[in-house]
């Protein structure tokens, strides 16, 4: 028997066109009625579905970020406590410095200690100090010479583990505000007018810096704070004679220039009127 | 035509209440492909059932892509015939052998009637069973294309695949059906 053979028998074969009508309503109302709610059901459960992850990842943030800051703030707290236990750190504190900035570095804190002000008039040019050739930083006892000082913290072990004191003049920064200050001295008229050329820079100092602890990746670093007033005092020595230049580092200028045979000028007025 | 029912699927899709116009539609082209896929009155009834259900609760999913509603219909039907007997794991019933109604939901006198109606038919029923020993590929091609009289195109649409592919699995269930069907025909 060929294949055409059997394709035409089965082209033939009387095919049973029946259906049960009762199946075919009760299937519709069940369908209908059973199902319809079901299937609203399962458009509720799709529409939950797609909101699930959204709302999952929301969660997730909400709780990373606060988690996160929590633990900031936790590590924060506990770097300031297990510094404030340190004797160095406590005298210094007791001696009017304070804690200026912390930052918190893979289980580690740098706490960064502010030197307490220095008094306006500590500042100020004593007639003693020309006569020596030094400026105002120099008239500052050692606990006021105190720079500030970067304490590392081990949170994990509750300890102070590494203690920096920030010398001012250990800092390249310092250099390069002294060449400012002198720069800024030469162009001025009223140096060129008072003090002659051949004359001799015993000293220059420029006021303490302030500091900042600056965050990058996984290191910390101090870095100067940028909008604090910088002043720098350059001592000239000429023909037996000596000067100071204050110089405003911020304003680029010179504000006022004393000299030695001025101020006795001034004291043998005095004593005189005396 | 096409565009017609297009209409009424995305209607469907919005409001479920619609779907019972494509219910209508397709119930007697669902119900007698399955009937003649597996010779069983109940059966044929259950997989009717669930081919429709399984096509309302997945309605939303439809992609209309130039292909018919009802060769996405023939497809479910399909998969739930096989889901059926992987599940019953029952052979069928021929059905000179049931004289009762196996389900008392139906209504006996109906039943007994469309029963003794597909019994008049025993060249069908011959032809059916012999079919129903091949693999359920050739079943499909074969029933589709003999029984309900589908183009190769068509029958392509309903089970994804190459015309070629078709009519080599027509020509391979054909002849697999040929060394037995004459001699008990």
């Amino acid at each position: 028997m060929e294949e055409e053979d059997l394709i035409k028998r089965l082209e033939k074969i009387s095919l049973p066109e029946i259906e049960t009508k009762s199946h075919r309503e009760r299937l519709k109302l069940a369908l209908m009625k059973k199902y319809l709610p079901e299937r609203k059901k399962a458009e509720v459960f799709n529409i939950f579905k797609k909101l699930v992850p959204a709302g999952a990842i929301a969660v997730l943030l909400f709780f990373f970020i606060f988690n996160n800051l929590n633990s900031q703030k936790y590590n924060l707290a506990k770097a300031k406590e297990i510094a404030l236990q340190n004797n160095e750190i406590k005298n210094w504190l007791q001696q009017g410095s304070t804690i200026k900035d912390i930052k918190v570095v893979d289980g580690k804190a740098y706490v960064l200690i502010e030197p307490p002000e220095v008094k306006k008039e500590q500042r100020e040019l004593a007639p003693d100090s020309l006569k020596s050739g030094v400026a105002f930083q120099e008239n500052l006892t050692e606990e006021e010479k105190f720079g500030g000082a970067l304490a590392e913290v081990n949170i994990k072990e509750k300890e102070v583990k590494n203690i920096k004191k920030l010398a001012p003049d250990a800092i390249d920064l310092i250099k390069s505000k002294k060449d400012k200050a002198l720069d800024i001295a030469n162009k001025s008229q009223e140096v060129q007018e008072k003090i002659p050329r051949e004359a001799e820079v015993l000293n220059i100092n420029v006021t303490t810096p302030k500091f900042r602890l600056s965050k990058e990746g996984d290191s910390v670093s101090v870095i100067p704070e940028t909008e604090t007033e910088e002043k720098a005092s350059i001592i000239y020595q000429f023909d037996e004679n000596r000067c100071e230049g204050k110089v405003d580092l911020n304003k680029e200028r010179v504000e006022e220039i004393k000299c030695l045979n001025e101020i006795n000028t001034g004291a043998t007025k005095e004593e005189s009127e005396r | 035509m096409a565009e017609e029912e297009k209409k009424l699927i995305e209607r469907a899709k919005k409001d479920p209440e619609v779907f019972s116009e494509l219910y209508e539609k397709y119930y007697s082209q669902m119900f007698g492909y399955i009937l003649k896929r597996v010779a069983n009155l109940e059966i044929a009834q259950d997989v009717t059932s669930e081919t429709f259900l399984k096509a309302l609760k997945n309605l939303w999913q439809f992609r209309w892509r130039n292909i018919p509603f009802s060769s996405w219909l023939y497809r479910i039907a399909n998969n739930e015939i096989v889901n059926y007997f992987r599940k019953h794991k029952a052979k069928i019933v021929p059905l000179e052998k049931i004289s009762e109604p196996i389900s008392n939901d139906n209504p006996e006198i109906e039943f007994i009637e469309v029963q003794e109606e597909l019994k008049k038919h025993q060249d069908f029923l011959r032809a059916q069973r012999k079919i129903s020993k091949l693999d359920t590929k050739y079943q499909e091609v074969i029933v589709l294309r003999f029984f309900e009289k589908k183009q190769i195109k068509e029958i392509a649409e309903i089970l994804g695949k190459k015309e070629g592919t078709i009519k080599s699995l027509l020509h391979r269930g054909l002849e697999k059906l040929r060394k037995d069907f004459f001699e008990t025909l």
